[in-house]
């Protein structure tokens, strides 16, 4: 960690957990009857607690833990592939977590007895399971993390073939059509407690192994012979890394669907605002991440309430904007 | 007549040949008048004999033109047409997007039922086909939709059809109990949640039932809504035809909604959803599936 | 010319390397080289464009799979573990620091310390004075809160130096370690050299610049993946080993007490 005010981590950091705080805040506020203090006289009362507690605040709250699992995953394919146009779907767990999604719609309208148990696997499950068939499909095609260039293209393929095999699937289904799209598009609307919890308990862990691999990350970024002589054992590194994006962009997808530019942007945002080494990018970029969705989640309440707006083209316009921004303030 | 003078004898033939060709003009079979349909798309459409031969790309209108009587005239429609049985044996060419123009082509249509949103109408026309695109999203389009159908193939019988109808409309209020009748509903097309408004066939028809629905017409046909709005407006019934009865009692927050607290969640199968979503002539029959679910106290367990 | 190596002179060597061989991209590169390095004196390894310097360099620094038997100071590398390794030798590659842009130079000096260094600890107090060290005998300490994208070519070199030195291994091999610096700097990079052999360390570096090559203690030649010649830098055989290994085009003077490599006269 550097020592310049004004530049600090830990200032960026502040920052960062203030606006998670005032946007979780107005979380509460906005809904389908737009905007409202919930605790001012002329808020809408019909059940209005419940829908704070049940409705809003785990929204809000799964909205945020998403998005810095997002972030997480984009910092660490970042620096694990030394590319900054990186971003977290770049193994194939997106285009695995709608095949997978796919499958289920496609399945569920089958009657047959054989495929009961899909529907209890449920839209999260599936997405979870395609998302990771696609993480090892790569892997297997790649032979291995032992190439960073041979796992890129693997996964490019990987992505580009389990896209068309969606393609095809709702080309012959096309009423599961609505539903895959609103995947695709990313939504955070029926994120409840249990969302939560699976998206807390897969950020922690998440956080922990690539914080510990975050020296492995900075020494890579000189180049892998140098990381070798640094002592980094490359391959269980490159291993782990990879297991650790897999797994948290896997969550975050399960639960909100492919939400487009935060695992690529949130990195960025951090890096122009302080200069950070990686152990201090890796959980910024977390923090960043979520509160990028979180403001596009709660945007997407309340420009056309009551109808809501996919959550992706918000992260989009939002990310995009606030990064044109800086890249004008700043030169990269 | 003086014989022998040229001119009188021409007059006298040329007035002959007139009056011959009025006499069989007069004699060939009674030719129909020149029909022509304004589409939807402002084009006008002219069909000089009845269509013989016809391409549905639209599976509104297959079954609107089986319902008047014409179901032996098709010879191709789209791959999601599958009502009646034997439109399944027809040649299927595609759907909205990626109707498969040479085989269109190949059937030798002498009319293309399309919709307005199809993307081969113009290269269709282009092949000098004769395309009627014409689509109906409400009870008023299908009134429009029977008539424009029966002028074009002659049937004779929309009348008949639009009969039919309206008094299945008119039946509807009673297929509900008075008990029933204002209850708060809730349709569902697909999970994100996309809703059927009041100003959508599905919303027109569960009003005729007397039915509340609880997403007003002022927000579309198929507004994508916040699940908080549905929360909030309570609905006593829900139906749904995207398939996630299942999922929908698991929704956070849904638990206290009047229809999942009651177990008045009607998740129809994709068969049913085809008779309640698609504008024509079944609609009586979507009546009475929506009016099973307002009706009965249980309703259908989720 | 190899010759085999008797094994007290391999155990009293710093880096010694026996039946070497080394294939890239399966064509062999290096086939059956032996060779030792003694410790405490510098060494340059020079040769034509493609002779298989580089591959040598990484080959016995362990970053290279090979066949044969390397040893750094007498030691199997594997005997040693990843951080033992780290903590022994140190490494400067050519050209790969591209994706550190954005790292603030003391940061990437700081990373030498990686080997000294617990997986989750904190940089200690002996690292920070390692790396102010590092970077002061490079001259790069002013700017040590600058990003390395924002620095010239000739200051991003001596960060990288400098991230080398901070390991304080006792083996360092460079590879083409003088790129983008100014006269100046690298007579600066020879002080420093010099004084890291004064205190027992050994250096070997691959350098094209010849003028530099003919300043160390001694001098590997190595042609077609073959050594051609070793020896003392002041020894008039090596001179003529070295007009040899580059056909006669260049000619070794003697300028002062040190010597220089000049173009070859047409008339030769």
């Amino acid at each position: 960690m550097n020592a310049i005010p004004g530049r600090s981590p830990w200032l960026l950091a502040g920052l960062l957990v203030l606006a998670g705080l005032a946007l979780v805040a107005l979380g509460l506020a906005v809904g389908s009857t737009g905007w409202h203090w919930p605790w001012s006289a002329d808020a809408p009362d019909t059940g209005q607690a419940a829908i704070l507690w049940e409705i809003r605040l785990p929204r809000s709250l799964g909205a945020w833990l998403a998005g810095a699992l997002l972030g997480l995953a984009g910092a660490v394919a970042q620096g694990l592939f030394r590319n900054p146009l990186a971003d977290p779907y770049l193994l194939g767990s997106a285009s695995g977590a709608s095949l997978g999604v796919a499958v289920l719609l496609a399945a569920t309208g089958l009657p047959s007895a054989a495929t009961d148990w899909l529907p209890q696997l449920g839209i999260t499950g599936a997405a979870f399971a395609g998302a990771l068939g696609g993480v090892l499909l790569t892997l297997a095609l790649a032979r291995g993390v032992q190439q960073t260039l041979r796992l890129l293209l693997a996964g490019v393929i990987v992505g580009v073939v389990l896209g068309a095999l969606s393609s095809l699937l709702l080309l012959r289904l096309p009423e599961v059509m609505r539903t895959l799209q609103g995947f695709m598009l990313g939504s955070t609307g029926f994120l409840g407690w249990s969302a939560v919890q699976v998206l807390a308990l897969s950020l922690v862990p998440a956080l922990v192994v690539a914080l510990a691999l975050a020296r492995a990350l900075d020494a890579l970024a000189l180049g892998e012979a140098t990381a070798l002589s640094l002592g980094v054992p490359l391959g269980p590194a490159r291993g782990l890394l990879v297991a650790v994006m897999a797994l948290a962009t896997g969550a975050a997808v399960a639960q909100v669907g492919l939400v487009a530019f935060v695992g690529l942007v949130a990195p960025h945002l951090v890096r122009l605002a302080a200069r950070p080494t990686h152990r201090a990018l890796l959980p910024l970029s977390a923090l960043a991440g979520g509160a990028l969705l979180l403001a596009a989640d709660v945007a997407s309440r309340w420009v056309l309430a009551p109808q809501e707006l996919p959550v992706g083209v918000l992260t989009a316009v939002l990310g995009g904007g606030y990064l044109l921004w800086l890249m004008h303030r700043r030169p990269l | 007549m003086a014989d022998g003078h040229p001119l009188r004898r021409g007059w006298a033939i040329g007035f002959l040949i007139a009056l011959l060709l009025l006499l069989l003009g007069q004699a060939l079979p009674a030719q129909a008048e020149l029909v022509r349909i304004v589409d939807d798309r402002g084009r006008t459409v002219t069909l000089p004999v009845p269509p013989r031969r016809i391409v549905s790309l639209l599976p509104s209108l297959t079954e609107t033109v089986c319902a008047l009587g014409a179901c032996d005239r098709l010879v191709g429609v789209d791959n999601y047409s599958n009502w009646p049985d034997r439109v399944k044996s027809l040649p299927h060419v595609g759907g909205l997007e990626d109707a498969q123009v040479e085989t269109v082509v190949a059937l030798r249509p002498d009319l293309v039922l399309a919709a307005t949103s199809t993307r081969s109408v113009a290269r269709l026309e282009a092949l000098g086909l004769r395309v009627l695109a014409i689509e109906p999203r409400t009870l008023a389009d299908l009134r429009r939709v029977i008539a424009q159908l029966d002028q074009a193939l002659a049937t004779g019988q929309g009348a008949a059809l639009q009969a039919g109808i309206d008094q299945a409309l008119a039946g509807a209020a009673s297929l509900v109990s008075p008990a029933a009748r204002g209850r708060r509903v809730y349709f569902e097309v697909s999970e994100a949640p996309y809703a059927a408004s009041e100003a959508s066939f599905v919303g027109e028809l569960l009003a005729r039932l007397g039915a509340t629905n609880v997403v007003p017409a002022s927000l579309g046909p198929f507004p994508k809504l916040n699940p908080e709005f549905v929360v909030r407006a309570d609905p006593q019934v829900i139906l749904t035809t995207s398939g996630s009865a299942v999922r929908i009692a698991e929704r956070p927050g849904w638990r206290a909604i009047s229809a999942v607290r009651e177990s008045r969640v009607c998740a129809f199968t994709p068969a049913q959803a085809d008779v309640l979503v698609r504008p024509g002539p079944r609609l009586g029959e979507g009546l009475r599936l929506m009016a099973d679910c307002l009706a009965g106290p249980i309703g259908r367990a989720p | 010319m190899s010759t085999a190596l008797s094994a007290p002179l391999i155990s009293a060597s710093a880096l010694s390397a026996r039946a070497l061989a080394v294939a890239r991209g399966g064509r062999p590169v290096i086939a059956g080289l032996d060779l030792a390095l003694p410790a405490g004196r510098w060494t340059a390894v020079v040769g034509p464009n493609g002779a298989g310097k580089t591959t040598l360099l990484m080959a016995l620094a362990g970053l290279l799979p090979c066949q044969g038997e390397v040893r750094w100071l007498g030691q199997l590398p594997r005997d040693l573990g990843t951080r033992g390794r780290g903590r022994l030798l140190s490494w400067l590659g050519q050209g790969e620091e591209g994706a550190a842009a954005d790292l603030l130079a003391h940061d990437v000096v700081m990373l030498g310390r990686l080997p000294h260094q617990g997986w989750l600890a904190a940089p200690s107090a002996p690292d920070r004075a390692a790396v102010e060290e590092a970077m002061r005998r490079t001259g790069c300490w002013d700017w040590r809160h600058r990003a390395l994208g924002e620095l010239s070519g000739g200051e991003r070199q001596r960060v990288l130096l400098a991230r080398a030195l901070a390991v304080q291994a006792p083996l360092l091999l460079m590879d083409e370690p003088l790129a983008h610096l100014d006269p100046p700097h690298q007579a600066d990079w020879l002080h420093l050299v010099r004084a890291h052999v004064a205190t027992g360390g050994t250096v070997v570096s691959v350098l094209h610049d010849l003028n530099m090559a003919l300043q160390a203690d001694a001098l590997v030649l190595i042609d077609q993946g073959q050594i051609h010649h070793q020896g003392a830098t002041d020894d008039p055989a090596t001179h003529r080993a070295l007009e040899a290994v580059f056909d006669q085009r260049v000619a070794v003077c003697g300028v002062d007490a040190s010597w220089v490599v000049l173009p070859a006269q047409r008339a030769r």
